[in-house]
Protein backbone atom coordinates (compact mmCIF):
# COMPACT_ATOMS: atom_id res chain seq x y z
CA UNK A 1 0.00 0.00 0.00
CA UNK A 2 2.97 2.43 0.37
CA UNK A 3 4.20 1.87 -2.79
CA UNK A 4 0.77 3.02 -4.24
CA UNK A 5 0.92 6.18 -1.79
CA UNK A 6 4.20 6.95 -2.89
CA UNK A 7 2.86 6.99 -6.54
CA UNK A 8 0.93 9.79 -5.49
CA UNK A 9 2.32 13.02 -3.90
CA UNK A 10 1.25 16.41 -2.74
CA UNK A 11 -2.91 17.96 -3.66
CA UNK A 12 -3.28 15.91 -6.09
CA UNK A 13 -3.09 12.41 -4.27
CA UNK A 14 -5.86 9.80 -4.64
CA UNK A 15 -4.46 7.93 -2.51
CA UNK A 16 -7.15 8.11 0.18
CA UNK A 17 -9.21 5.74 -1.65
CA UNK A 18 -6.67 3.45 -2.11
CA UNK A 19 -5.77 2.98 1.34
CA UNK A 20 -9.24 1.18 2.10
CA UNK A 21 -8.05 -2.12 1.81
CA UNK A 22 -10.93 -3.64 0.13
CA UNK A 23 -11.26 -1.34 -2.76
CA UNK A 24 -7.47 -1.03 -3.17
CA UNK A 25 -7.42 -4.00 -5.92
CA UNK A 26 -10.60 -3.45 -7.64
CA UNK A 27 -9.07 0.85 -7.45
CA UNK A 28 -6.77 -0.97 -10.51
CA UNK A 29 -10.09 -2.02 -12.51
CA UNK A 30 -12.31 1.04 -11.84
CA UNK A 31 -13.56 1.03 -15.00
CA UNK A 32 -15.08 -2.50 -15.35
CA UNK A 33 -16.46 -1.87 -11.66
CA UNK A 34 -19.25 0.45 -12.82
CA UNK A 35 -20.62 -2.18 -15.09
CA UNK A 36 -20.52 -4.54 -12.53
CA UNK A 37 -22.51 -1.84 -10.57
CA UNK A 38 -25.26 -1.96 -13.06
CA UNK A 39 -24.99 -5.73 -13.58
CA UNK A 40 -25.62 -6.20 -9.77
CA UNK A 41 -29.01 -4.32 -10.07
CA UNK A 42 -30.49 -5.33 -12.46
CA UNK A 43 -30.46 -9.25 -11.30
CA UNK A 44 -32.47 -8.23 -8.55
CA UNK A 45 -35.90 -7.45 -10.27
CA UNK A 46 -37.74 -8.31 -6.75
CA UNK A 47 -36.03 -5.17 -5.41
CA UNK A 48 -36.57 -3.55 -8.49
CA UNK A 49 -40.57 -4.59 -8.34
CA UNK A 50 -40.33 -3.19 -4.46
CA UNK A 51 -38.91 0.37 -5.71
CA UNK A 52 -41.27 1.28 -8.44
CA UNK A 53 -43.40 2.72 -5.89
CA UNK A 54 -40.80 4.63 -3.72
CA UNK A 55 -41.78 7.52 -4.66
CA UNK A 56 -45.06 7.06 -3.28
CA UNK A 57 -45.05 5.29 -0.46
CA UNK A 58 -41.89 6.21 1.24
CA UNK A 59 -42.51 4.77 4.90
CA UNK A 60 -44.37 1.93 3.98
CA UNK A 61 -41.70 -0.62 3.84
CA UNK A 62 -39.37 0.70 7.22
CA UNK A 63 -37.41 -1.57 7.88
CA UNK A 64 -36.16 -3.31 4.98
CA UNK A 65 -32.92 -1.27 5.24
CA UNK A 66 -31.75 -2.51 8.26
CA UNK A 67 -28.55 -4.22 9.56
CA UNK A 68 -26.01 -5.84 7.24
CA UNK A 69 -28.24 -5.47 4.02
CA UNK A 70 -27.11 -1.71 5.03
CA UNK A 71 -23.80 -2.26 5.48
CA UNK A 72 -23.33 -4.24 2.25
CA UNK A 73 -24.91 -1.48 0.33
CA UNK A 74 -22.96 0.93 2.08
CA UNK A 75 -20.20 -0.89 0.85
CA UNK A 76 -21.71 -0.83 -2.98
CA UNK A 77 -22.02 2.73 -2.81
CA UNK A 78 -18.04 3.06 -1.79
CA UNK A 79 -16.89 1.39 -4.55
CA UNK A 80 -17.40 4.25 -6.88
CA UNK A 81 -17.38 7.33 -4.33
CA UNK A 82 -14.73 6.45 -2.02
CA UNK A 83 -14.12 4.04 0.92
CA UNK A 84 -14.87 7.32 3.29
CA UNK A 85 -17.42 8.71 0.41
CA UNK A 86 -14.66 11.51 0.27
CA UNK A 87 -15.86 10.84 -3.67
CA UNK A 88 -13.42 9.90 -6.54
CA UNK A 89 -11.71 10.23 -10.37
CA UNK A 90 -13.33 7.61 -11.79
CA UNK A 91 -13.82 8.16 -15.61
CA UNK A 92 -16.25 10.49 -14.63
CA UNK A 93 -15.80 12.57 -11.65
CA UNK A 94 -18.13 10.83 -8.96
CA UNK A 95 -18.98 13.51 -6.33
CA UNK A 96 -18.32 13.09 -2.36
CA UNK A 97 -21.51 12.20 -0.24
CA UNK A 98 -19.91 12.58 3.19
CA UNK A 99 -21.35 14.85 5.21
CA UNK A 100 -24.11 15.19 2.78
CA UNK A 101 -27.89 16.69 3.53
CA UNK A 102 -29.71 13.40 3.75
CA UNK A 103 -32.70 15.50 2.27
CA UNK A 104 -30.60 16.17 -0.63
CA UNK A 105 -29.73 12.85 -1.07
CA UNK A 106 -32.72 11.14 -0.79
CA UNK A 107 -34.13 14.04 -3.34
CA UNK A 108 -31.67 13.16 -5.82
CA UNK A 109 -31.93 9.60 -5.71
CA UNK A 110 -35.71 10.19 -6.71
CA UNK A 111 -34.46 12.69 -9.01
CA UNK A 112 -32.63 9.53 -10.51
CA UNK A 113 -34.94 7.42 -10.30
CA UNK A 114 -38.20 10.11 -12.08
CA UNK A 115 -35.66 11.13 -14.54
CA UNK A 116 -35.87 14.61 -13.01
CA UNK A 117 -32.17 14.20 -13.03
CA UNK A 118 -30.46 12.23 -16.11
CA UNK A 119 -27.58 9.60 -15.28
CA UNK A 120 -28.60 6.16 -16.57
CA UNK A 121 -25.75 4.68 -13.65
CA UNK A 122 -26.93 6.17 -10.85
CA UNK A 123 -30.66 5.33 -12.32
CA UNK A 124 -29.93 1.78 -12.04
CA UNK A 125 -28.39 2.15 -8.88
CA UNK A 126 -31.17 3.98 -7.13
CA UNK A 127 -34.03 2.18 -8.71
CA UNK A 128 -32.98 -0.80 -6.69
CA UNK A 129 -33.01 1.00 -3.21
CA UNK A 130 -36.43 0.54 -0.94
CA UNK A 131 -37.07 3.91 0.66
CA UNK A 132 -35.81 2.38 4.41
CA UNK A 133 -32.42 1.79 2.43
CA UNK A 134 -32.26 5.45 1.34
CA UNK A 135 -33.22 6.71 4.36
CA UNK A 136 -30.61 4.26 6.11
CA UNK A 137 -27.48 5.22 3.31
CA UNK A 138 -28.38 9.03 3.60
CA UNK A 139 -28.32 9.13 7.29
CA UNK A 140 -24.62 7.01 7.28
CA UNK A 141 -23.05 9.36 4.91
CA UNK A 142 -24.22 12.23 6.36
CA UNK A 143 -22.10 11.51 9.41
CA UNK A 144 -19.01 10.90 7.48
CA UNK A 145 -16.23 13.73 7.54
CA UNK A 146 -12.94 12.51 5.49
CA UNK A 147 -10.92 15.51 4.35
CA UNK A 148 -11.35 16.73 1.08
CA UNK A 149 -9.96 14.88 -1.90
CA UNK A 150 -8.03 18.65 -3.09
CA UNK A 151 -6.26 18.61 -6.37
CA UNK A 152 -8.11 22.10 -7.47
CA UNK A 153 -5.75 24.91 -8.77
CA UNK A 154 -5.12 27.02 -5.31
CA UNK A 155 -4.73 30.36 -6.86
CA UNK A 156 -8.69 29.87 -7.55
CA UNK A 157 -9.31 29.91 -4.23
CA UNK A 158 -9.28 33.78 -3.70
CA UNK A 159 -11.95 34.67 -6.00
CA UNK A 160 -14.06 31.61 -6.16
CA UNK A 161 -14.47 32.45 -2.04
CA UNK A 162 -15.43 36.16 -3.11
CA UNK A 163 -18.15 34.48 -5.42
CA UNK A 164 -18.90 32.15 -2.64
CA UNK A 165 -19.37 34.57 -0.28
CA UNK A 166 -20.65 37.72 -1.97
CA UNK A 167 -22.10 36.68 -5.29
CA UNK A 168 -21.18 38.97 -8.37
CA UNK A 169 -23.91 41.45 -7.66
CA UNK A 170 -23.45 43.19 -11.07
CA UNK A 171 -23.83 40.28 -12.98
CA UNK A 172 -26.93 39.00 -11.04
CA UNK A 173 -24.98 36.09 -9.32
CA UNK A 174 -26.61 35.60 -5.93
CA UNK A 175 -24.32 34.50 -3.15
CA UNK A 176 -23.58 30.97 -3.23
CA UNK A 177 -23.66 31.51 1.13
CA UNK A 178 -27.12 32.62 1.06
CA UNK A 179 -28.62 28.69 0.95
CA UNK A 180 -25.61 26.83 0.69
CA UNK A 181 -23.95 28.34 4.03
CA UNK A 182 -21.20 30.52 4.40
CA UNK A 183 -19.28 26.87 5.47
CA UNK A 184 -20.89 25.74 1.95
CA UNK A 185 -23.14 22.95 4.53
CA UNK A 186 -26.14 23.34 2.99
CA UNK A 187 -29.28 22.77 4.92
CA UNK A 188 -32.11 19.91 4.14
CA UNK A 189 -33.22 20.14 0.37
CA UNK A 190 -29.85 22.18 -0.18
CA UNK A 191 -26.76 20.17 -0.86
CA UNK A 192 -23.33 20.30 0.76
CA UNK A 193 -20.69 21.70 -1.31
CA UNK A 194 -17.70 21.44 1.32
CA UNK A 195 -15.00 19.14 -0.12
CA UNK A 196 -16.90 18.47 -3.21
CA UNK A 197 -14.77 17.16 -5.88
CA UNK A 198 -13.60 20.42 -8.59
CA UNK A 199 -14.00 18.51 -11.57
CA UNK A 200 -17.52 17.28 -10.42
CA UNK A 201 -18.77 20.76 -9.40
CA UNK A 202 -17.15 22.26 -12.93
CA UNK A 203 -19.36 19.46 -14.71
CA UNK A 204 -22.62 20.04 -12.73
CA UNK A 205 -22.80 24.18 -13.28
CA UNK A 206 -21.07 23.72 -16.52
CA UNK A 207 -24.06 21.49 -17.76
CA UNK A 208 -26.71 22.53 -14.82
CA UNK A 209 -29.47 22.69 -17.82
CA UNK A 210 -28.71 19.94 -19.39
CA UNK A 211 -28.78 17.29 -16.31
CA UNK A 212 -30.89 18.79 -13.78
CA UNK A 213 -35.15 19.53 -14.08
CA UNK A 214 -34.93 17.17 -17.43
CA UNK A 215 -38.55 16.01 -16.46
CA UNK A 216 -41.32 18.34 -17.42
CA UNK A 217 -43.64 16.91 -15.40
CA UNK A 218 -42.03 17.34 -12.32
CA UNK A 219 -40.31 20.17 -12.13
CA UNK A 220 -38.22 20.43 -8.97
CA UNK A 221 -35.87 22.76 -6.77
CA UNK A 222 -32.92 22.08 -9.48
CA UNK A 223 -34.71 25.02 -11.29
CA UNK A 224 -33.14 27.58 -8.28
CA UNK A 225 -29.56 26.91 -9.47
CA UNK A 226 -30.63 27.24 -13.19
CA UNK A 227 -30.36 30.95 -13.73
CA UNK A 228 -27.03 30.74 -11.75
CA UNK A 229 -25.49 28.37 -13.65
CA UNK A 230 -26.19 29.81 -16.69
CA UNK A 231 -24.70 33.67 -15.20
CA UNK A 232 -21.59 32.08 -14.48
CA UNK A 233 -19.04 31.91 -16.95
CA UNK A 234 -16.39 29.07 -17.06
CA UNK A 235 -13.69 31.17 -14.86
CA UNK A 236 -16.03 31.90 -12.29
CA UNK A 237 -16.99 27.93 -12.52
CA UNK A 238 -13.43 27.05 -12.17
CA UNK A 239 -12.81 29.51 -9.13
CA UNK A 240 -15.67 28.38 -7.10
CA UNK A 241 -15.76 25.11 -7.61
CA UNK A 242 -11.64 25.41 -6.27
CA UNK A 243 -13.04 27.21 -3.04
CA UNK A 244 -15.61 24.76 -2.13
CA UNK A 245 -12.94 21.85 -3.17
CA UNK A 246 -10.79 22.71 -0.16
CA UNK A 247 -13.56 23.71 2.16
CA UNK A 248 -13.90 20.75 5.35
CA UNK B 1 -40.01 19.51 -2.17
CA UNK B 2 -42.94 20.47 -4.38
CA UNK B 3 -44.33 22.92 -1.87
CA UNK B 4 -40.72 25.55 -3.40
CA UNK B 5 -41.80 24.92 -6.76
CA UNK B 6 -40.99 27.83 -8.98
CA UNK B 7 -43.81 28.99 -10.94
CA UNK B 8 -44.43 30.86 -13.71
CA UNK B 9 -44.12 34.87 -12.71
CA UNK B 10 -46.18 37.04 -15.42
CA UNK B 11 -45.38 40.54 -15.49
CA UNK B 12 -47.27 43.55 -16.35
CA UNK B 13 -45.47 45.81 -19.39
CA UNK B 14 -47.35 48.50 -17.68
CA UNK B 15 -45.72 47.99 -14.18
CA UNK B 16 -43.03 51.00 -14.44
CA UNK B 17 -45.62 53.69 -14.94
CA UNK B 18 -47.62 52.38 -12.24
CA UNK B 19 -44.86 52.15 -9.84
CA UNK B 20 -43.55 56.43 -10.58
CA UNK B 21 -47.30 57.20 -10.32
CA UNK B 22 -47.34 55.14 -6.81
CA UNK B 23 -44.01 56.06 -5.44
CA UNK B 24 -44.89 60.00 -6.05
CA UNK B 25 -48.14 59.85 -4.00
CA UNK B 26 -46.54 57.84 -1.23
CA UNK B 27 -44.32 60.33 -1.28
CA UNK B 28 -47.06 62.76 -0.89
CA UNK B 29 -49.52 61.09 1.59
CA UNK B 30 -46.99 60.58 4.22
CA UNK B 31 -45.31 63.75 5.32
CA UNK B 32 -44.67 62.28 9.04
CA UNK B 33 -42.81 59.74 7.78
CA UNK B 34 -40.87 61.25 5.26
CA UNK B 35 -39.70 63.38 8.42
CA UNK B 36 -38.92 60.29 11.00
CA UNK B 37 -36.98 59.13 8.62
CA UNK B 38 -35.08 61.69 6.85
CA UNK B 39 -31.76 60.67 7.41
CA UNK B 40 -32.31 57.42 6.00
CA UNK B 41 -34.38 58.45 2.79
CA UNK B 42 -33.88 61.42 1.50
CA UNK B 43 -31.17 59.93 -0.80
CA UNK B 44 -34.37 58.46 -2.72
CA UNK B 45 -35.50 61.83 -3.82
CA UNK B 46 -33.11 62.41 -6.00
CA UNK B 47 -34.00 61.85 -9.62
CA UNK B 48 -31.96 58.66 -11.18
CA UNK B 49 -31.91 58.01 -14.44
CA UNK B 50 -35.01 55.21 -15.56
CA UNK B 51 -33.67 51.63 -15.81
CA UNK B 52 -34.58 49.47 -18.57
CA UNK B 53 -37.32 46.72 -18.32
CA UNK B 54 -34.84 44.09 -18.94
CA UNK B 55 -32.16 45.25 -16.48
CA UNK B 56 -35.29 45.35 -14.05
CA UNK B 57 -36.18 41.83 -15.11
CA UNK B 58 -33.05 40.50 -14.85
CA UNK B 59 -32.33 41.75 -11.13
CA UNK B 60 -35.89 40.77 -10.11
CA UNK B 61 -34.76 36.86 -11.29
CA UNK B 62 -31.57 37.58 -9.66
CA UNK B 63 -33.72 38.72 -5.97
CA UNK B 64 -35.78 36.20 -6.40
CA UNK B 65 -33.06 32.87 -6.79
CA UNK B 66 -32.98 33.29 -3.09
CA UNK B 67 -36.18 34.93 -2.38
CA UNK B 68 -38.52 32.26 -4.15
CA UNK B 69 -39.47 33.14 -7.73
CA UNK B 70 -42.86 34.74 -5.97
CA UNK B 71 -41.07 36.53 -3.26
CA UNK B 72 -42.83 33.91 -1.45
CA UNK B 73 -39.17 33.43 0.58
CA UNK B 74 -37.47 30.32 0.54
CA UNK B 75 -35.90 28.28 3.29
CA UNK B 76 -31.81 28.31 2.18
CA UNK B 77 -29.03 28.30 4.86
CA UNK B 78 -30.87 31.51 6.74
CA UNK B 79 -34.44 32.22 6.22
CA UNK B 80 -34.71 34.16 3.34
CA UNK B 81 -37.76 36.28 4.34
CA UNK B 82 -41.07 37.52 2.31
CA UNK B 83 -41.12 40.39 0.08
CA UNK B 84 -44.28 39.80 -2.05
CA UNK B 85 -46.42 42.28 -0.60
CA UNK B 86 -43.90 44.05 1.41
CA UNK B 87 -44.62 48.06 1.88
CA UNK B 88 -42.00 49.73 -0.99
CA UNK B 89 -41.22 52.76 1.58
CA UNK B 90 -40.22 49.78 4.14
CA UNK B 91 -38.10 48.14 1.67
CA UNK B 92 -36.26 50.47 0.34
CA UNK B 93 -35.56 51.95 3.54
CA UNK B 94 -33.92 48.29 4.23
CA UNK B 95 -31.89 47.93 1.42
CA UNK B 96 -30.42 51.20 1.75
CA UNK B 97 -29.95 50.03 5.65
CA UNK B 98 -27.60 47.39 4.23
CA UNK B 99 -25.75 49.45 2.33
CA UNK B 100 -25.12 52.15 5.42
CA UNK B 101 -24.30 49.09 7.38
CA UNK B 102 -27.33 50.10 10.27
CA UNK B 103 -28.32 46.52 9.38
CA UNK B 104 -25.47 44.09 8.95
CA UNK B 105 -25.86 41.37 6.51
CA UNK B 106 -22.74 40.94 4.15
CA UNK B 107 -24.64 38.96 1.95
CA UNK B 108 -27.58 41.86 1.78
CA UNK B 109 -24.77 44.39 1.66
CA UNK B 110 -23.06 42.96 -1.63
CA UNK B 111 -26.37 42.75 -3.02
CA UNK B 112 -27.69 46.50 -2.21
CA UNK B 113 -24.47 48.07 -2.63
CA UNK B 114 -24.96 47.88 -6.66
CA UNK B 115 -28.73 48.89 -7.02
CA UNK B 116 -29.62 51.95 -8.26
CA UNK B 117 -32.28 54.46 -6.60
CA UNK B 118 -34.56 53.91 -9.85
CA UNK B 119 -33.96 50.50 -9.71
CA UNK B 120 -34.69 49.88 -5.87
CA UNK B 121 -37.88 51.70 -6.87
CA UNK B 122 -38.48 49.20 -9.26
CA UNK B 123 -37.91 46.39 -7.35
CA UNK B 124 -39.86 46.99 -4.33
CA UNK B 125 -42.72 48.66 -6.38
CA UNK B 126 -42.83 44.90 -8.56
CA UNK B 127 -42.76 42.98 -5.17
CA UNK B 128 -45.46 45.20 -3.58
CA UNK B 129 -47.95 43.94 -6.28
CA UNK B 130 -46.97 39.92 -5.43
CA UNK B 131 -49.34 38.48 -3.63
CA UNK B 132 -48.68 34.46 -3.35
CA UNK B 133 -49.93 32.29 -0.54
CA UNK B 134 -47.57 31.79 2.22
CA UNK B 135 -44.94 29.44 1.87
CA UNK B 136 -44.71 27.45 4.79
CA UNK B 137 -46.60 27.47 8.68
CA UNK B 138 -45.15 27.41 12.05
CA UNK B 139 -46.64 25.59 15.13
CA UNK B 140 -50.30 25.72 14.75
CA UNK B 141 -50.87 25.31 17.70
CA UNK B 142 -49.52 28.47 18.79
CA UNK B 143 -51.76 30.11 16.41
CA UNK B 144 -54.59 31.22 18.76
CA UNK B 145 -51.90 32.60 21.24
CA UNK B 146 -50.13 34.53 18.83
CA UNK B 147 -52.95 36.00 17.23
CA UNK B 148 -53.87 37.71 20.76
CA UNK B 149 -50.38 39.17 21.16
CA UNK B 150 -50.86 40.50 17.72
CA UNK B 151 -53.80 42.13 17.97
CA UNK B 152 -53.89 43.32 21.74
CA UNK B 153 -50.34 43.54 22.85
CA UNK B 154 -49.45 42.20 26.34
CA UNK B 155 -49.82 45.27 28.58
CA UNK B 156 -48.29 43.71 31.56
CA UNK B 157 -45.25 43.05 29.75
CA UNK B 158 -45.33 46.53 28.45
CA UNK B 159 -45.57 45.16 24.66
CA UNK B 160 -47.90 47.62 22.56
CA UNK B 161 -50.49 45.21 20.25
CA UNK B 162 -49.09 44.65 17.24
CA UNK B 163 -51.84 45.67 15.04
CA UNK B 164 -51.15 48.95 16.16
CA UNK B 165 -48.78 49.92 13.66
CA UNK B 166 -48.79 46.82 11.35
CA UNK B 167 -52.40 46.98 10.71
CA UNK B 168 -54.86 44.71 12.03
CA UNK B 169 -54.43 42.40 8.77
CA UNK B 170 -50.65 42.95 8.94
CA UNK B 171 -50.10 44.20 5.89
CA UNK B 172 -48.05 47.07 7.20
CA UNK B 173 -47.77 51.00 6.18
CA UNK B 174 -45.01 52.58 4.61
CA UNK B 175 -42.14 52.62 6.90
CA UNK B 176 -43.96 49.69 9.07
CA UNK B 177 -43.53 46.20 7.43
CA UNK B 178 -45.44 43.95 6.39
CA UNK B 179 -45.60 40.84 8.49
CA UNK B 180 -48.56 38.49 6.90
CA UNK B 181 -47.87 35.55 5.48
CA UNK B 182 -43.68 36.09 6.78
CA UNK B 183 -41.57 33.18 7.56
CA UNK B 184 -42.06 32.01 10.84
CA UNK B 185 -38.40 30.98 11.14
CA UNK B 186 -37.64 34.65 10.02
CA UNK B 187 -39.86 36.12 12.21
CA UNK B 188 -38.46 34.73 15.33
CA UNK B 189 -34.61 35.28 14.39
CA UNK B 190 -35.15 38.86 13.44
CA UNK B 191 -37.24 39.59 17.04
CA UNK B 192 -34.73 37.16 18.65
CA UNK B 193 -31.67 39.53 17.62
CA UNK B 194 -33.24 42.59 17.20
CA UNK B 195 -30.72 44.68 18.59
CA UNK B 196 -27.69 42.71 17.06
CA UNK B 197 -28.95 43.15 13.33
CA UNK B 198 -30.81 46.50 13.36
CA UNK B 199 -29.71 49.96 14.25
CA UNK B 200 -25.88 48.87 13.76
CA UNK B 201 -24.58 52.45 12.89
CA UNK B 202 -24.75 54.85 15.34
CA UNK B 203 -23.92 57.48 13.14
CA UNK B 204 -27.36 56.72 11.07
CA UNK B 205 -29.58 56.31 14.09
CA UNK B 206 -33.09 55.17 11.99
CA UNK B 207 -36.76 53.72 12.91
CA UNK B 208 -35.75 50.19 14.10
CA UNK B 209 -35.12 51.62 17.01
CA UNK B 210 -39.19 51.91 17.77
CA UNK B 211 -38.93 47.92 17.91
CA UNK B 212 -36.33 47.83 19.95
CA UNK B 213 -37.95 47.54 23.51
CA UNK B 214 -40.74 45.61 21.92
CA UNK B 215 -38.28 42.93 21.01
CA UNK B 216 -36.95 42.74 24.34
CA UNK B 217 -39.71 43.06 25.98
CA UNK B 218 -41.17 39.87 24.21
CA UNK B 219 -40.43 36.25 25.88
CA UNK B 220 -39.36 33.44 23.58
CA UNK B 221 -42.55 31.74 23.65
CA UNK B 222 -44.56 35.17 22.62
CA UNK B 223 -42.01 35.33 20.16
CA UNK B 224 -42.74 32.19 18.43
CA UNK B 225 -46.53 32.51 19.01
CA UNK B 226 -46.98 35.94 17.50
CA UNK B 227 -44.53 33.98 14.60
CA UNK B 228 -46.47 30.87 13.77
CA UNK B 229 -49.70 33.58 13.52
CA UNK B 230 -48.13 35.68 11.24
CA UNK B 231 -46.92 32.52 8.88
CA UNK B 232 -50.20 31.50 7.91
CA UNK B 233 -51.57 35.28 7.11
CA UNK B 234 -52.80 35.56 3.52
Amino acid sequence: MRSLKALHTGEETMDVSLRHPETMARNVRRGRQIVRCVGLQLALPAAILAAVFTGIGRADDAGRGSGGNVQAKISYCKDCHGPSAQGYRGFFPIPRLAGQQPEYLENQLRAFIEHRRTNNIMFNVAHALSPAMVTALATNFRDLNPAPIGGAPKQLVVAGKKIFEDGVPDANIAACAACHGPEATGSGQIPRLAGQLYPYVIKELTNWGKERGQNSARPDTSAIMSPVAHSLTRPQIEAVAAFVSYLK
Amino acid sequence: MDGSIRRASTRSPNRQGRWLASAVSLGLASQAAIVAMMFTTAAYAEDAPAVSKHDVDAKLAYCEVCHGVSAQGFHGYYPIPRLAGQQTEYLKNQLQAFVEHRRTNNIMFNVGHVLSPAMIAALAADFKDLDPKPLSGGPKDLVATGQKIFADGIPDGKVPACASCHGPDAKGNGPFPRLAGQLFDYVVSKLTNWDKERGQNPAKPDESAIMEPIAHNLTGPQIKAVAAYLSYLE
